[in-house]
């Protein structure tokens, strides 16, 4: 299932949660870790200079300042690094973002694993150049399951039990259920079916009333049937359920009832706008909330 | 006869050479063998006779040193009206002096030309417009950089650059197969977005065959993603070639004068061989310059011109908003102060600002648009052109002359200015890092495809 893991860092204390995470799931699926690092963005036009993400100055570069920055992230993850016997260690220079999804062109991974936000966004030198963030802009178009760590808590990892899977019955989300189902189904977990009718924006102006509420719930509950339950073969892991509120906070409390490690979700947020990437979508709203890694589905 | 193993007479032609002379950081033994590098007297003078033909000749012959021109340089502004920074000294000072010795000048002497002709002048061409006679000071400093560069006095980055394109045909290691591949894989990613996006490659007998700058393929591939989406939503019959895709000439920059012609034949056969009916050039300036002002003498081109018309974006933008090929959604217009920076190499040398204005009146919500003083043909250079913003041990003089554009920018009051020129975007971006003026800057492709309508039948079916 996990064949070949790209883990693309800023091999910053940011990315220690989804360190955490990556070099286990690499131990224990046995899978090829590539530790992937864009050390600079280059600058200056066509000259030598590039600026280090890591330390924010310009520098000349060559190959004795690439091959320092790669020892340093083998330093950095060097304990962890012993645990897994497949890897590699990659640094390039560019732009984040383009670079970490010209690598997932390249290597074809079966997941890519990323952390959260980098920190202060005014600061931060990934900002430089290009508006929004590398993970949104790599979760949009990569077309290779991404898992995202953002909190603390989410890389306490022993492993696949439970998975949910939130859904808005859309086309993406029938990717994101087809992957989901292969994965409980290679590693043997329980699946978890999630909709949360939306309650908060939709009906502008209007409370539903309760029986509104409640019959949207029934035609969910039959969507779900229809669309996903029917392919399973063996239902008995599997539960699913609808709840109503604010999408995004009902599929974190959900996860949190069902002890879940892994959320899956889609995401198919089409152009977004350069002016307005911050943490918009459900699915970002998740991913900084939830108490367990994320994995987002392009296609 | 003391020539550098890095720093010598002879031009990069090999990817072997390239890297050995890029790993030499900074270019540290590069300067170091420079400042023993002998100049070949016979070789400049006999150059100078060869080359230095009577338009030059009577310019610096006739100048009259009135000192006209002293004003018009944004240089000369920034330094404190230093005299020296006078571009008829400037001039008369290095190639003057060079003919009037009959190449009898030394290595120290280089050094001061090289410095006068990277760092004190930008090839902007401003001075040609505000001289009683006519002198233009920038044409004699791309002729004196050509002097310069074949005597081994050339800032590293630009032997570098003229090496790009000696070794790759391209200012950055980009072969032909990265350039379809990028391209392919950037359809890829937007086609979901835009069906039936596609990258037609070496189509012959297009409307238009399209040419970009190597740094959109390296480092910012959605640069040509969205070149393609205004094509595909225009409905344009367009292309690409699979080799001669580059349109820009760092070899300019440096005076490397055979590859300036190696470079643009590579693109005329391009044109040669897919016959389209035009040429389009990315949003670049001096890509523009050398392609389809300067390339046609280089390439001994008798009418002076590329072998099928060839247009700058801004033009091509101009006509498919004037045609109603692209509609813009005028919900979406411009809404905050912006301002428009006219890039010398198509405003100044070849007059294209009426196209970028139209442009403007098109994208901008009426009131929003505020002019740079001076602007137009008399705006100033952006302070980073001519190869300025590259060059590593000229960093502070250029920093320096960021500062002219920085105060017409604040002049303005805009929040946002519309560069169409990979140099000016660069010394833009390059001046808020260092100056933190709060400016936001942007090419016209990304804010196009943020208001163009999208005709019906092009739009995603879900």
């Amino acid at each position: 299932m996990f064949k070949k893991i790209l883990f693309a860092t800023s091999a910053t204390p940011v990315c220690d949660h989804a360190a955490r995470v990556a070099f286990d799931m690499a131990q224990r699926y046995d899978s090829h870790i590539s530790v992937f690092h864009v050390m600079g963005i280059p600058t200056r036009g066509y000259s030598q200079v590039v600026l280090d993400v890591k330390t924010g100055e310009k520098v000349d570069l060559d190959d004795d300042y690439m091959d320092w920055v790669k020892e340093e992230v083998k330093t950095y993850y060097s304990k962890q690094i012993e645990k897994v016997k497949k890897y590699d260690i990659d640094t390039v220079v560019g732009i984040p973002y383009r670079e970490i999804l010209r690598a997932i062109r390249k290597l074809k991974p079966d997941l890519v694993i990323m952390g959260g936000s980098t920190g202060d966004e005014e600061e931060s030198v990934y900002k430089k150049g290009i508006a929004g963030s590398t993970l949104q802009k790599v979760a949009k178009s990569s077309n290779c399951p991404m898992l995202v760590v953002n909190r603390p808590a989410a890389s306490f990892w022993g492993g696949l039990s439970k998975v949910v899977f939130g859904t808005d019955f859309s086309k993406a989300s029938d990717a994101a259920f087809n992957f989901a189902l292969k994965l409980v189904k290679a590693l043997d977990c329980e699946l978890h079916i999630f909709h949360a009718l939306d309650i908060s924006s939709i009906h502008l102006g209007r409370a539903l009333t309760q029986d509104e509420i409640e019959s949207k719930i029934r035609e969910s509950l039959r969507q779900i049937r229809g669309k996903y339950i029917n392919k399973i073969k063996d239902s008995s892991s599997c539960s699913f359920d609808v709840w109503e509120g604010i999408p995004y906070v009902e599929i974190v409390k959900y996860a949190r009832e069902k002890y879940a490690d892994l959320i899956v979700m889609a995401h198919h947020t089409r152009k977004m706008d350069p002016e307005d990437t911050r943490l918009g979508s459900n699915i970002e709203q998740v991913i900084v909330r939830a108490g367990c890694p994320v994995i987002s589905i392009n296609k | 006869m003391p020539e550098g193993t890095l720093c010598n007479k002879k031009p990069i032609d090999t990817e072997e050479d390239l890297k050995t002379l890029l790993q030499d950081t900074g270019g540290k033994t590069y300067y170091e063998e420079m400042k023993v590098l002998d100049v070949n007297s016979d070789l400049l003078w006999n150059t100078i006779k060869n080359t230095c033909k009577s338009r030059m000749k009577t310019w610096l012959e006739i100048c009259a040193h009135c000192g006209m021109c002293a004003n018009s340089c944004f240089l000369y502004l920034i330094n404190d009206c230093d005299p020296k920074q006078v571009p008829a000294y400037k001039i008369q000072s290095t190639l003057g002096e060079i003919i009037k010795k009959k190449g009898k000048v030394d290595n120290d002497f280089m050094h001061m030309a090289m410095e006068t002709a990277w760092a004190k002048c930008t090839c902007c061409n401003r001075c040609g417009m505000y001289c009683p006679h006519g002198i233009d000071m920038g044409i004699m400093f791309g002729y004196l950089r050509g002097l310069l560069y074949a005597q081994g006095f050339v800032p590293w980055e630009l032997k570098i650059g003229a090496g790009m394109h000696r070794v790759y045909r391209a200012q950055m290691d980009v072969t032909d197969t990265d350039f379809t591949e990028t391209f392919e894989w950037m359809v890829e990613e937007y086609e979901e977005d835009y069906p039936g996006l596609t990258v037609p490659i070496d189509k012959e007998g297009a409307d238009i065959m399209y040419t970009v700058n190597a740094r959109e393929v390296k480092h910012y591939p959605e640069d040509l993603a969205e070149a393609a989406i205004l094509f595909h939503l225009a409905g344009e019959n367009w292309t690409v070639p699979s080799s001669g895709w580059e349109q820009t000439s760092l070899s300019m920059f440096a005076g490397d004068w055979p590859a300036c012609k190696m470079q643009v034949e590579h693109v005329y056969a391009a044109m040669e061989r897919l016959k389209p009916k035009r040429m389009v050039g990315t949003e670049c300036g001096h890509a523009h310059r050398a392609t389809v002002i300067e390339g046609p003498y280089w390439a001994g081109r008798k009418d002076g011109k590329p072998p099928v018309e060839s247009i700058h974006y801004v033009e091509w933008i101009a006509e498919a908003l004037k045609t109603g090929k692209l509609k813009i959604d005028p919900a979406k217009r411009i809404k905050q102060p912006v301002t428009l920076q006219d890039s010398c190499n198509y405003i100044r040398n070849h007059g294209l600002k009426t196209a970028t204005r139209e442009i403007i009146s098109y994208i901008v919500e009426p009131g929003y648009f505020v002019e740079m003083t001076p602007n137009k043909e008399h705006n100033y250079c952006c302070g980073g052109g001519g190869g300025f913003n590259g060059i590593g041990i000229f960093r502070s003089q250029r920093n320096k002359a960021l500062i002219t554009k920085r105060d017409q920018l604040l002049d303005t009051g805009a929040e946002l200015v519309i560069a169409p020129c990979h140099n000016c975007w660069d010394a833009i971006r390059d001046l808020e890092e260092e100056y933190k003026i709060g400016i936001k800057w942007s090419f016209l492709k990304p804010l196009l495809i943020s208001m163009v309508q999208v005709p019906e039948h092009l739009q995603p079916k879900e």
